[in-house]
C-alpha cells in the first residue's frame, strides 16, 4: 500500500527473553544454531521470546495470537518491562524504553501504557470505584478529582451504579469491565491487553469484544491485544501476528493471513474461520494492470467480503470487475475463483 | 554446553549407609566384648560455663557505670517499666462494667453476637475467680509485651518478605526462639534488664515474637502475584505497593500472627512469674510451691478465661475478610441445636430486639457521622463510666468470688487416699509410678548411657538421617549429638531422652486409639473437643500439682504431665488424618468386602499415616518443651540442670543445659519431619 507510514507508536527490534539462571550466557548459543529443545534439556533455560521485531502504528489494534506457552504474555510484559527482556530494543514514541531508569519507567507506566489482565488483576480489598481510581491515585491525584474521573469511566463501561461494591460481588464480565475502566482511567496512549476476554464465557466474550470495538472507535488508542482465539483476532485486529514457540511466524491483516497462510501451523488456525466473512474481493481477484472499466460488466469495491460477493457472481455469467477509489479496474473475478477461495484453494 | 544433573548416586549412598552401620556394629561388639568405650570424654568440654559466669559478674559490676547500661538497657527498661505501670494503673482504675461493655461492643462489631457473649462472659468469669487485680496485672503485661512484639515483629516481617536472604537468615533464629525453653534466656534477660517486671516483659516478647514475624512475612508473600503485577503495571512505587496493596491484602494473615503472638505470650505467664512477672502467674507459682491445688486451679482458670477471651477477640480480627467485613451471620440467630428450647428462644428474641433497637439508633446517628457505631459505643461507654465511678464500681466485687479451693482440695485428697494404692494390693498410681521408674525408665536410661556407647549412638543417628533424608541431615544430626557431649551434657541428655521416649510412647499408645475412635464416632469427637482445648490452654503447671500428689516426686509426674500436655495433637491429627482419607478409598475397601478392621488397617491408617506422624512429631516437641517444667518436680536430666542454674543463679550451667535441650529438640524434630516427608513422598500425597 502506498499510504505514507506514520512514525510507529511502539517498535520492537530483535527482542529476546530467556527464562533461567543465566540467560546472558545461554543466549549466544541460539545464534550458533543450538535448538531450543537442547537448550532446555541441557541448560534448563526456556526461550520464551525469540528475536521478535514489529512496529505498531498509532491508533492501530495489533493482535498477537498464539497457542498456550507460545510466549505472548512474556512479550507483552516485556514492552513495559514488567518482565526484563534479555536482549533487544523497545521504542515508544521514539524513546528507548530499555534505557529508562526506574523512575522514568514508572512515569511510562503511569501515563502512557495501561494494562488489562486475563484474570482481571483487581484489588480485592478495594471497592470498584477505588480500583478504577488506582492508577490516578499512584500518580498522586487528589481524592475528589480522581474519584470523579473514575466514576466517569465506570459510566463509560456501563457500570454506573456499581462503584461501591467489592470486586468479588461482580460477575466475571463486569469485573473485566472494571479492569478496562481502570486501564482507561489514566488516559493512556497505549493499551496492553493480555487475553482480557479468555476467562469469560462465549456470550459475554462476544459482548466484551463489541464493547472494545465501540470504545476503540471513540478513543483511537494504540492497542496490543493478546489472544489465543483466532476468531477473536480476526474480529478485532487491524493486523495480526501469529506467534509460535517465541517466534512471529506471520504478521499481516486478517485477510492476508487467511488467504495466504505462511505455513501449515497458520493454516490450521485459518480452517476454523468462516472465510466468506473475512476474505474480500481484493484477496481473491486476479490482479490486472489498472484500466478503465467497460461499463456493462458488474463491478464491486475491493473491500467487499465474499459473503456479499457470492450473489453477484451467481447472478452474472460475466467477469466481475474490482474497482478502486479512482474507478479504475484493478482486478477481475469469476465464479471459479470465488469457489476456490471459499474452499481454501 | 552440558550442565550435569545433580543426581544422587544410589550406589555411593548405599555404601555409605552400610559403612556407618558396619562401624557402629563393630564398635558395639567391641564394647560388649570388653573393649569398653568410656563415657563421653570430659576433657572435650567446650568450656562455655566460665565465660558465661564471667559475663554475669561483669554485668552486675557494671550495671551502674558502663555506657551500654547507662545509655541503652537502663533507659529502655525505665521506659518499659513506666508504660507497664501506666497501663496497669489504668486497667485497675477502669470500672469493670466499662471494660466488659467495651469488650462486648468490640466483639460484636468485629464478629457477631455469639462471640460478644462468649468474650464478655470470659471477662466476668475471670472476675468470679476472685483474682481481678492479678488478672488486670497480667493483662497489662500481655498488652505491653504483645505491643512490643508487634512493633518489632511486623517491620521485621515486612523486611524479610522483601529479601529472601533475610528470610533464610532469620528462619533458624526463629526456630531456635520457638524451641528454646524460655528458661534459657531468663537469666541473661534478668541481668541486662534488671528493673522490676521488665525482664519478664522482655522474656515474653522474645517468646512471642516469632509468629508475628513469620505470619507477616507469609501474608505479604502470599499476596497474589496478579494484584502485585497490576499494581506494578500502573507505576506504583515500592512504598505505594506496600501500603496500598500488600499490607491491606496481607492483613488477615498478619492478624492471625497477632492472635498467635497473644497466645504465645499468654502461655508463658507462669514462667515469666519466675523472674517477677507477678499477676496470675505468680499466684499459680506460689500455689504450686505450697502444693495448694485448689488455688492453682482457680488462678489457672483465670488464665484460661483470659486466653479464651483474647483468642476469640483476635481470631475475629483475623477472620475479617480483606475488605474489612466480618463474615456476617444473622443477628442473634441461635444454632439449630438450641432451636425449640424454650428459654433459648426467649434469649434469641431478646437479642434480636436489642439488635433492632441498635440498628434504629445507628440510623439516627449516621446523620451526624460516617461511623455511627463508633460514636454510639463511645457515648454509651462514657455514660457507663460516669455511672460506675459515681456508684463506686471499680474492682470486680470480691464478694462475688466463686471459690473452688475447698472442693478441689477435697477431691485431690480423696484421689490421693483412694487411687494411690487401691485396696493395698499393689495397684494404683503409687505402684505404677514405681514400676515405671524401676522397670522402664532405669533400664532405658542405662541402655542409652552404658549399653550404647556414645560413638555408636552418633553413628546410628547419622545413619538414620542418611536413610531418611540425605547427607545434610546425617551430618547435621551427628554433629548435633557430638555437641551435646562437648557441652558436657551427654549423660543428662540421655537421661532426658529416655524420659522423652517413654512419654512419647505413652502419648501415642493413648492418643492414637482415642483419635481412631473419635474419627469413627463424631459424638466422641465433639465431646473430646472442649477437653482437648482445656488441656492445651491451661498452663501446664496447673496439672502438675495433682500429678505430683498422685505419682510422687521424681521422673514419673513429669512424664505424666508431659503426656497430658502433649496428648491433644496426637489425638487431633489422628482424627483429622483419618477423616481426610478419601471417601472413595474406603468405599472401594468396603466394596471388596473388607471388615471394618481390615479397612482401617489396610486402607485408612496407611493413608492417614503422614498426618498421624505429623501429630507424633508435634507431640515430641511438646514433650520436650515440658522437660524443664518436669525438672521443677524433681525429674532428673537436662531439666533439673536448667532449674538448678536458674535457682542458684548459675548462668553458665543454665545456658549449657538450655542449649542442650534446644539441640536435642532440633535433632529429633528434623528426624521426625524427614520421616513424615518420607511417608508423604512414598504415598505421592505431596512433593514435600
Ligand atoms: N517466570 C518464568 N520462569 C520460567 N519460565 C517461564 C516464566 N514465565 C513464562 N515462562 C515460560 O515461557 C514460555 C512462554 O510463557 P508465556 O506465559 O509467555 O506463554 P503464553 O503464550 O502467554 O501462554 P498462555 O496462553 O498459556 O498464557 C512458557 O514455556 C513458560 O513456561
Ligand atoms: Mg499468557
Amino acid at each position: 500500500m502506498m499510504e505514507p507510514t506514520p512514525a510507529p507508536k511502539i517498535e520492537c527490534r530483535h527482542l529476546w527473553k530467556l527464562f533461567g539462571p543465566d540467560p546472558e550466557r545461554v543466549r549466544p548459543l541460539l545464534t550458533q544454531g543450538v535448538s531450543k529443545t537442547d537448550i532446555l534439556t541441557q541448560t534448563g533455560h526456556v526461550v520464551a521470546v525469540q528475536d521478535v521485531s514489529f512496529a505498531v502504528r498509532p491508533g492501530e489494534l495489533f493482535v498477537v495470537m498464539g497457542l498456550s506457552g507460545s510466549g505472548k504474555s512474556t512479550l507483552v510484559r516485556c514492552l513495559s518491562r514488567l518482565i526484563e527482556p534479555t536482549e533487544g530494543e523497545i521504542w515508544v514514541d521514539g524513546v528507548d524504553v530499555m534505557k529508562m531508569d526506574a523512575a522514568a519507567l514508572r512515569q511510562l507506566r503511569r501515563h502512557q501504557m495501561s494494562m488489562v489482565f486475563q484474570r482481571f488483576g483487581l484489588f480485592p480489598h478495594r471497592r470498584v470505584l477505588e480500583n478504577v481510581a488506582y492508577g490516578l491515585e499512584v500518580q498522586g491525584m487528589e481524592k475528589a478529582t480522581r474519584l470523579k474521573k473514575a466514576q466517569e469511566l465506570l459510566d463509560l463501561v456501563g457500570l454506573a451504579g456499581w462503584g461501591h461494591k467489592y470486586p468479588h460481588e461482580l460477575s466475571g464480565g463486569m469485573q473485566q469491565r472494571v479492569g478496562l475502566a481502570r486501564a482507561l482511567a489514566v488516559d493512556p496512549h497505549i493499551l496492553l491487553c493480555d487475553e482480557p476476554f479468555s476467562a469469560l464465557d462465549p456470550l459475554i466474550r462476544r459482548e466484551m469484544q463489541d464493547e472494545l470495538i465501540r470504545l476503540q472507535k471513540m478513543m483511537h488508542k494504540t492497542i496490543i491485544f493478546i489472544t489465543h482465539d483466532f476468531l477473536e483476532a480476526v474480529k478485532l485486529g487491524d493486523r495480526i501476528a501469529i506467534m509460535k514457540d517465541g517466534v512471529f511466524v506471520q504478521v499481516g491483516t486478517p485477510q492476508e493471513i487467511v488467504s495466504q497462510p505462511a505455513d501449515s501451523y497458520v493454516r490450521e488456525f485459518t480452517k476454523d474461520v468462516p472465510r466468506v466473512k473475512v476474505l474480500t474481493a481484493r484477496d481473491v481477484m486476479r490482479p490486472r494492470t489498472p484500466f478503465p472499466p467497460n461499463g456493462y460488466s458488474p463491478t464491486c469495491p475491493p473491500s467487499l467480503t465474499l459473503e456479499s460477493l457470492i450473489p453477484l457472481v451467481m447472478d452474472h455469467d460475466d467477469l466481475c470487475l474490482v474497482l478502486d477509489e479512482d474507478a479504475l479496474c484493478i482486478g477481475e473475478l469469476d465464479r471459479t475463483l470465488v469457489m476456490q477461495a471459499m474452499v481454501g484453494g | 554446553m552440558v550442565l550435569p544433573y545433580p543426581r544422587i548416586r544410589r550406589t555411593y549412598f548405599n555404601i555409605a549407609l552400610m559403612l556407618l552401620l558396619g562401624v557402629a556394629a563393630a564398635l558395639l561388639a567391641w564394647h560388649h566384648l570388653g573393649g569398653g568405650i568410656g563415657p563421653f570424654p570430659a576433657e572435650w568440654n567446650l568450656g562455655l560455663r566460665q565465660p558465661m559466669d564471667d559475663f554475669k559478674v561483669w554485668a552486675i559490676g557494671n550495671r551502674n557505670s558502663h555506657p551500654i547500661f547507662l545509655y541503652f538497657f537502663t533507659p529502655l527498661s525505665r521506659l518499659i517499666d513506666s508504660s507497664l505501670r501506666q497501663v496497669e494503673a489504668f486497667l485497675l482504675w477502669l470500672p469493670w462494667p466499662v471494660l466488659a461493655a467495651a469488650i462486648f461492643l468490640t466483639a460484636y462489631r468485629v464478629a457477631n453476637g455469639g462471640t460478644a457473649l462468649v468474650t464478655t462472659g470470659c471477662l466476668l468469669l475471670m472476675g468470679f475467680t476472685g483474682y481481678w487485680r492479678q488478672s488486670m496485672q497480667t493483662l497489662a503485661l500481655m498488652l505491653i509485651a504483645v505491643l512490643i512484639a508487634l512493633l518489632i515483629g511486623i517491620p521485621l516481617g515486612i523486611l524479610s518478605s522483601r529479601s529472601d536472604r533475610l528470610e533464610k537468615g532469620l528462619r533458624p533464629l526463629l526456630d531456635a526462639m520457638q524451641t528454646m525453653p524460655a528458661f534459657v534466656y531468663l537469666i541473661p534477660v534478668l541481668l541486662l534488664f534488671g528493673v522490676a517486671r521488665v525482664p519478664s516483659v522482655i522474656a515474653t516478647v522474645i517468646y512471642a515474637l516469632p509468629p508475628a514475624i513469620r505470619l507477616t512475612n507469609l501474608g505479604l508473600r502470599q499476596v497474589s502475584a496478579e494484584a502485585l503485577e497490576a499494581a506494578q503495571a500502573f507505576g506504583s512505587t515500592p512504598r505505594q505497593m506496600l501500603f496500598k496493596v500488600q499490607l491491606p491484602m496481607a492483613l488477615p494473615t498478619i492478624m492471625a500472627g497477632v492472635n498467635q503472638t497473644i497466645m504465645m505470650a499468654l502461655s508463658i505467664v507462669v514462667i515469666a512469674a519466675l523472674i517477677g512477672g507477678g499477676g496470675l502467674g505468680e499466684l499459680v507459682l506460689q500455689a504450686l510451691r505450697t502444693l495448694r491445688v485448689g488455688r492453682a486451679l482457680e488462678a489457672g482458670l483465670a488464665i484460661v478465661f483470659m486466653a479464651i477471651l483474647l483468642d476469640r477477640l483476635s481470631d475475629a480480627l483475623a477472620r475479617l475478610d480483606v475488605t474489612g467485613r466480618p463474615p456476617r451471620t444473622e443477628p442473634f440467630r441461635l444454632a439449630s441445636r438450641w432451636q425449640g428450647v424454650g428459654w433459648a428462644s426467649h434469649v434469641e428474641r431478646a437479642g434480636q430486639k436489642f439488635v433492632r433497637t441498635g440498628d434504629r439508633m445507628m440510623g439516627w446517628a449516621s446523620r451526624f457521622t460516617a461511623h455511627p457505631y463508633g460514636l454510639l459505643s463511645a457515648c454509651f461507654l462514657l455514660l457507663l463510666l460516669l455511672v460506675s465511678l459515681l456508684a463506686g464500681w471499680q474492682t470486680f466485687p470480691p464478694a462475688w468470688k466463686i471459690g473452688l479451693e475447698g472442693v478441689t482440695d477435697n477431691a485431690v485428697r480423696w484421689a490421693q487416699v483412694h487411687l494411690y494404692n487401691i485396696g493395698g494390693r499393689g495397684w494404683g498410681t503409687g505402684p505404677f509410678s514405681d514400676w515405671l521408674t524401676l522397670q522402664v525408665l532405669n533400664p532405658l536410661r542405662s541402655f542409652l548411657t552404658v549399653g550404647l556407647p556414645w560413638p555408636v549412638l552418633i553413628l546410628l543417628v547419622a545413619a538414620a538421617g542418611l536413610a531418611l533424608s540425605g547427607w545434610r541431615l546425617a551430618v547435621g544430626s551427628g554433629v548435633g549429638l557430638l555437641l551435646l557431649g562437648f557441652l558436657g551434657m551427654w549423660n543428662a541428655s540421655m537421661d532426658t531422652l529416655s524420659q522423652v521416649i517413654v512419654a512419647v510412647l505413652l502419648a501415642v499408645l493413648l492418643g492414637v486409639p482415642v483419635g481412631i475412635a473419635a474419627a469413627r464416632h463424631p459424638s466422641l469427637e465433639r465431646g473430646l473437643r472442649p477437653l482437648l482445648d482445656f488441656l492445651q490452654t491451661i498452663p501446664s503447671f496447673v496439672y502438675l500439682v495433682p500429678v505430683i500428689m498422685l505419682f510422687n516426686l521424681g521422673r514419673v509426674p513429669g512424664i505424666i504431665a508431659s503426656v497430658l500436655y502433649a496428648l491433644p495433637p496426637t489425638i487431633r491429627l489422628t482424627t483429622l488424618g483419618l477423616k481426610q482419607v478419601d471417601a472413595a478409598a474406603t468405599e472401594a475397601a468396603r466394596a471388596f468386602g473388607s471388615t471394618t478392621w481390615q479397612s482401617l488397617r489396610k486402607v485408612e491408617l496407611p493413608l492417614a499415616l503422614p498426618s498421624i506422624m505429623a501429630g507424633i512429631n508435634q507431640t515430641i516437641m511438646m514433650v520436650l518443651s515440658m522437660v524443664i517444667i518436669a525438672g521443677l518436680v524433681g525429674s532428673s536430666g537436662l531439666g533439673i540442670e536448667v532449674v538448678t542454674g536458674l535457682a542458684r543463679n548459675q548462668l553458665g550451667l543454665g545456658v549449657e543445659s538450655g542449649l542442650a535441650i534446644v539441640i536435642l529438640a532440633i535433632i529429633i524434630d528434623r528426624l521426625a519431619q524427614a520421616t513424615v516427608q518420607r511417608y508423604q513422598q512414598a504415598m505421592n500425597l505431596s512433593q514435600g
